[in-house]
């Protein structure tokens, strides 16, 4: 609201990036946040921005397997990482865990979904046969307002084993 | 036949006669027994894969060529008035197209605001800006730096009652004389709870994309009703309707705060009108928060009166409301009908404060009064020593109290026995025995009653085309409840049509079917209904052709499963054999809701049963279990009926247990309007939850049988917990949420 | 203007920070929403992240741990097992996501979480202004102590690494130093607001962890099972016979306890008084837990 925005006043610099496997190079403010550069400059709009304050999870995106929240990041900080948004998850068709969503009806509104499933992908990367417990654990950053934590952690659980 | 008949329909408890265009489509409501082959089936999303893949377009991913980007410029006071805006410092900042202060002549009319001189609460939008980028947009409104002379505020309930500061006029139902009742009743309780104001935190913010080009608006909106974000649009700016175009493809969330055209919807447009671009203005989580709607606090008092075998005799309910909506008054409306008693009492004051007003959220009031009157009936539990689930079987009404009018369908009573089974309620008091882990537990039930029986109009097409594929169009947008699922079992149904072959559009008023706003619970008996009528239309025309093709007689045939056969056997061919002769042309049919059954009030009802665990010395309360049965008539689809009641839990969970607005006393100012400060549930809080349906469809309420689902899960579970944690601790907290303080306090 | 650097060494980075209006960003997750609301404004951002501080390593009876480790590794390291309340603070922080970038040296440096403070309505006390507005207004989850400034300390690790006996390595373009983490903290006083003892030239290297505790533990409790700021966090240690207990959530900076009057110093302030219901419940839990 009344509060200052970055950008504009810082110098900008070329950024490099590394999307999906794909090399993007920008003139700009390295402070400006990831998440508003995948959606406005490269317009990977599937990634979402909730509540730009790292509370909400909408804008997970995989930093070199590990998710994380993008509204946080500075490009600057992640340039040189490999970035792999919910496009590019799902380049090859629905992955099993996808599937998995719609199966459980693990969504409702769907706006968190993206979130939800690049923060599943990276616990199952990590560990793919994780228990209910870890499961419960390692989502508890994206939040559902709709309300579909139990059909997230069915979803998640019936893809335990897979490669997710 | 078409007929224009008068009907009464619901809206949240509004009850309006009214006019509708109805044509008899024949049809008679799917009997309880009835083998259907999709309706009842758990089936997934119809737009699960887009939603999945992040390829949905919602509101705020809307990108038009030449966009400009809009911000808000929001009071940080509560009450002031502002004496300096600096317009030219703003209009001087590279990328500003546009700017729009309370001074500017505006394209719309609209009766308070929408911008504001004289802010009534922290958050309420000074002045707007567009501009190339939306960092330029921010940055104008930093420089616009507002000159506010503060002026006196009040934003506690306390206050407000005693300065008498009434919005509209006190209100009260009654019925017998419920003062001499209970000075006669045997047993006698009184309860005073105080219930906060909640934030419905959609995760995406309203939104609104507006193009304005010289034929026709074209607003994107994050809206649950996109005829009425159409009306209105067409109203304020003084089009006629056809040329405003509304497009609600996907929603974020809504929980009722995302009504209408609304500020985001209205000033888009007008900034569009004025520089010529698309515009879109996003609030931010800050915004929203603030501004985006709430359900508001609560301080009520109920007092009951009953027999010493546990019968009601006297029901008084007062409420009083923090700034609630205008000429919206049912917080007392629990009170005066979900038991029977005659004499009872509701008194509501809508107190004016400065705070933003509240808005409809999932079941509003009526979530706030069951919440306490559900209360003092576990009191009255407690002091009759009846079983709290005994003692509701005991008072159950049969017939609306109020209209004193038969229900359409009424399967409470089931709902009782059927959460008591999923619960192991006969045994709660095993809960209560000291624990290993040294917590406290216990189980706490409580009832619902909301309507949800939808009604006209309500409409839809269907159209058959030369490829097989029946595409039906419905006026409403999927805000997440699976309307457009729930359409496409309905409409495949209704053909006889595997669900593969049949696509639902909605989400745009351009093909001008109109559908109710996403509210009340009456999209599914309002939409579905619908959908059949024109399915209907589209089967009988089917069959007519099948006749001539097969030279058959069209009474003789039936479509099942992609098939077309005769009721004696001699005829079994793929429909397609039809279909595929249409060549360009197409089977089209149109529906609507039927009127409303005369003389009945139509309700959906239910109960709760939760389990708590409370940590003495940390004042941390857990949920440790959630049974729901619900009375929702027919349940279309059953896997996305369960995901609305265990959302609608977690919302009435969080109520009860740690969401609040919470507002500093001495600047009017909420000081948790983030996502960081206002706790939602996570995964972790989760708790099981055991859902169930009562197995009777309402046949007399509309063609499908089906009730409202959008509402009444949220609305009992709060105080299931507060019994819950009554039962527990055997201390009752004054005031919700259940926050350590207090649980520390109530305990002590 | 201002600029934005990665130095890929400690002395270049320590040469970035000696310019003024300098600071540090680790995994940012702090510093962007203090940046957002206004509370901060480098005129030079200085990524840490390749400057090789990330590293978990064995350093005599202890472990040295690099300032940029994230707050996910330290939760699983290997090397950790036997500090149990530092894997369990790390792992309780903040989300998972957020754990994945947000490191050791940021948490430690994390600025207040109270809601006057990063408020835009309001400038208070800390933050220059001359009104504590927590104190005339909503502090049910500030701290315990009253003074200038009633903030509740947020940090997780850092009672976590007090028991511990850590020390950090604090590095500037003049010199290092090493001090206990405690010594990093500072009530803020009339003068000087800030609550971190750091120069502007300063950065933390190393949190150096000496022999591990005997056994400890770390117990939180949030406003939800997860994803919330501790209300109170109390770290416990044992070593030996002695009992070393800090606390976050109940001062505005981390505060060391008196393992036999855990309150005391700790009178609470209207609202939050509570908290000590709750502190003096984890203490007992927690000497439970350690000495069993
Ligand atoms: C929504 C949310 C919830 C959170 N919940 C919790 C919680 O429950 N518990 C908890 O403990 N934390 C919590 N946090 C805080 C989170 O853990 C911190 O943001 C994080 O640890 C900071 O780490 P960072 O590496 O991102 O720091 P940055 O944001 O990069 O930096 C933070 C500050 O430290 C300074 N700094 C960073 N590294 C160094 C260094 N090596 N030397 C000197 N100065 C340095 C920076 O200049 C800056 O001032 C939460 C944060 C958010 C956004
Ligand atoms: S507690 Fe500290 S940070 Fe909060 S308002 Fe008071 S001075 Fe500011
Ligand atoms: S948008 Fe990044 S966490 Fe909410
Ligand atoms: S599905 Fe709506 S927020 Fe998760």
């Amino acid at each position: 609201m009344l509060v200052p925005e970055r950008g504009g006043a810082v110098v900008p610099v070329t950024v490099v990036l590394c999307v999906n496997g794909e090399r993007h190079e920008f003139e700009i403010d390295p402070l400006e946040r990831l998440a508003d550069v995948l959606r406005d400059r490269i317009g990977l709009v599937g990634t979402k921005v909730g509540c730009g304050e790292g509370a909400c999870g909408a804008c997970a995106v995989l930093l070199d397997g590990r998710a994380v929240a993008s509204c946080l990041l500075a490009v600057g900080s992640a340039a040189g990482h490999r970035i792999e948004t919910i496009e590019g998850l799902s380049r090859d068709g629905l992955t099993p865990l996808q599937e998995a969503f719609i199966a459980a009806d693990a969504l409702q509104c769907g706006f968190c979904t993206p979130g939800q499933i690049v923060a599943a992908t990276g616990l199952l990367r990590a560990e793919p046969a994780p228990t209910r417990a870890a499961v419960r654990q390692a989502m508890s950053g994206n939040i559902c307002r709709c309300g579909c934590y139990p059909k997230i952690e069915q979803a998640i659980l019936s893809c335990s084993g897979g490669d997710g | 036949m078409t007929r224009l008949v008068k009907t009464v329909t619901e809206m949240e408890g509004r009850f309006e006669e009214k006019w509708v265009l109805v044509e008899d489509d024949g049809l008679v409501s799917w009997e309880a027994e009835a083998a259907l082959r999709h309706v009842g089936h758990p089936t997934p999303r119809l737009t699960g894969p887009q939603r999945v893949s992040g390829a949905a377009r919602y509101t705020v991913d809307v990108a038009l060529p030449g966009m400009l980007h809009a911000a808000v410029l929001r009071s940080p006071v509560a009450h002031g008035r502002v004496t300096a805006l600096q317009v030219a410092a703003a209009e001087a900042i590279a990328g500003v197209r546009a700017v729009l202060t309370p001074a500017s002549e505006l394209g719309f009319q609209q009766r308070s605001g929408p911008l504001h001189d004289e802010p009534l609460y922290a958050g309420a939008p000074l002045a707007v800006v567009a501009a190339d980028t939306l960092a330029a947009a921010r940055e104008a409104c930093r420089a616009l730096a507002p000159s506010i002379e503060p002026l006196p505020f009040t934003v506690d309930i306390e206050t407000a009652w005693q300065e008498q500061r009434f919005d509209g006029d006190l209100h009260e139902e009654a019925r017998g004389d419920v003062e001499a009742a209970l000075a006669a009743a045997a047993v006698r309780v009184e309860l005073v709870v105080s219930t906060p104001g909640q934030l419905q935190t959609p995760i995406e913010p309203h939104a609104a994309v507006a193009w304005w080009k010289p034929d026709e608006l074209v607003c994107f909106i994050a809206t649950q009703g996109m005829f009425d974000a159409r009306a209105e649009l067409a109203k304020r700016f003084d089009l006629p309707p056809e040329r405003v175009r509304v497009i609600t493809e996907y929603v974020g969330g809504g929980f009722g705060g995302k009504q209408n055209a609304g500020f985001e919807a209205l000033i888009a447009a007008e900034l569009s009108r004025r520089t010529g671009r698309p515009v879109r203005l996003v609030l931010d989580r800050h915004g929203e928060q603030l501004d985006g709607g709430c359900r508001p606090a609560t301080r009520q008092t109920v007092r009951l009166g009953a027999t010493a075998d546990g019968m009601l005799t006297a029901i008084d309910a007062e409420a009083l409301v923090e700034f609630g909506m205008s000429g919206w008054r049912a917080v007392t409306t629990p009170a005066l009908t979900l038991y029977r008693c005659a004499d009872v009492r509701g008194i509501e004051a809508n107190l004016r404060l400065e705070l933003r007003r509240g808005n409809a959220f999932r079941a509003p009031a009526v979530m706030e009064g069951i919440t306490a009157l559900e209360q003092a009936i576990d009191e009255l539990a407690i002091e009759t020593g009846l079983d709290p689930l005994e003692l509701r079987r005991r008072n159950f009404a049969d017939r609306d109290q109020s209209a004193d009018l038969p229900y359409t369908s009424n399967s409470l009573l089931w709902c009782y026995d059927r959460a008591a089974e999923l619960a192991g309620w006969p045994d709660r008091d095993r809960w209560r025995e000291p624990q290993a882990d040294g917590l406290l537990r216990g189980m706490g039930c409580a009832a619902q009653i909301w309507w949800g029986g939808g009604g006209p109009p309500s409409h839809a097409s269907c159209r058959l085309g030369g490829d097989g594929v029946a595409q039906v169009v419905v006026g409403v947008q999927d805000i997440g409840t699976g309307t457009l699922t729930a359409a496409r079992m309905v409409a495949a149904e209704e053909l006889g049509l595997p669900l593969d072959r049949v696509t639902v559009r909605g989400g745009d008023t351009a093909p001008a079917i109109y559908g109710p706003v996403a509210g009340g619970s009456q999209t599914t008996p309002s939409v579905m209904p619908a959908v059949r009528g024109a399915a209907a239309a589209v089967r009988r025309k089917l069959l007519a052709l099948a006749g001539d093709v097969f030279e058959a007689e069209p009474d003789d045939l039936v479509v099942d499963d992609g098939r077309i056969r005769s009721r004696d056997g001699g005829l079994d061919e793929p429909y397609t054999a039809v279909t595929a002769k249409l060549g360009q042309a197409s089977i089209d049919g149109s529906g609507n809701r039927g009127p409303n059954p005369d003389g009945y009030r139509a309700n959906t009802f239910g109960c709760q049963i939760a389990r708590v665990a409370v940590d003495p010395g940390t004042g941390s309360v857990r949920v440790e279990g959630i049974w729901a049965a619900h009375d929702i008539g027919r349940v279309i689809n059953p896997l996305g009926a369960s995901s609305q009641v265990e959302g609608g839990i977690l919302q009435g969970m969080a109520y009860a247990l740690s969401e609040q607005r919470v507002i500093d006393r001495t600047t009017g100012v909420p000081v948790n309007a983030t996502m960081d400060d206002y706790k939602v549930p996570t995964m972790m809080d989760t708790p099981p939850i055991v859902v169930a349906f009562a197995p009777l469809p309402d046949t007399l309420l509309n063609t499908v049988g089906a009730k409202g689902l959008g509402e009444p899960p949220i609305i009992p579970t709060a105080a299931a917990i507060a019994n819950a944690f009554r039962h527990a601790t055997g201390r009752r907290a004054a005031a919700l949420p259940l926050t350590r303080a207090r649980v520390l306090e109530a305990i002590a | 203007m201002s600029t934005f650097c990665r130095p890929t060494t400690l002395a270049d980075a320590l040469a970035a920070l000696a310019e003024p209006g300098s600071r540090v960003l680790a995994g940012g997750t702090d510093l962007s929403g203090l940046i957002d609301r206004g509370l901060a404004s480098p005129t030079t951002v200085i990524d840490v992240q390749d400057a090789g501080l990330d590293r978990i390593e064995r350093c005599g009876a202890g472990v040295r741990i690099g300032a940029t480790a994230t707050l996910a590794t330290v939760a699983v390291s290997d090397l950790l097992t036997r500090w149990t309340a530092l894997r369990e603070a790390a792992a309780a922080a903040a989300s998972p996501l957020l754990r994945n970038v947000a490191t050791v040296g940021g948490n430690l440096c994390q600025h207040t979480r109270c809601w006057y403070y990063r408020g835009v309505e309001w400038t208070c006390w800390l933050g220059g202004g001359d009104t504590c507005f927590a104190q005339i207004g909503e502090h049910e989850r500030h701290g315990l102590q009253p003074g200038d400034c009633i903030s509740a300390h947020p940090s997780d690790l850092a009672p976590a690494l007090i028991v511990s006996d850590a020390t950090v390595v604090v590095a500037s373009a003049t010199g290092i130093r090493e001090q206990p983490v405690a010594a990093l903290y500072r009530r803020p006083d009339v003068d000087d607001r800030s609550l971190l003892t750091l120069g502007p030239d300063e950065v933390i290297t190393h949190v150096v962890l000496p022999a591990p505790p005997d056994a400890s533990v770390y117990l939180r409790e949030g406003q939800r099972e997860a994803f919330s700021f501790p209300l109170v966090g109390l770290a416990v240690a044992r070593f030996g016979e002695r009992l070393v207990m800090a606390a976050a959530g109940v001062a505005n900076i981390p505060h060391l306890l008196d393992p036999d009057d855990v309150l005391h110093d700790l009178p609470g302030n209207p609202q939050s008084a509570w908290k000590r219901t709750v502190l003096a419940t984890l203490a007992s839990r927690g000497r439970t837990a350690v000495t069993m």
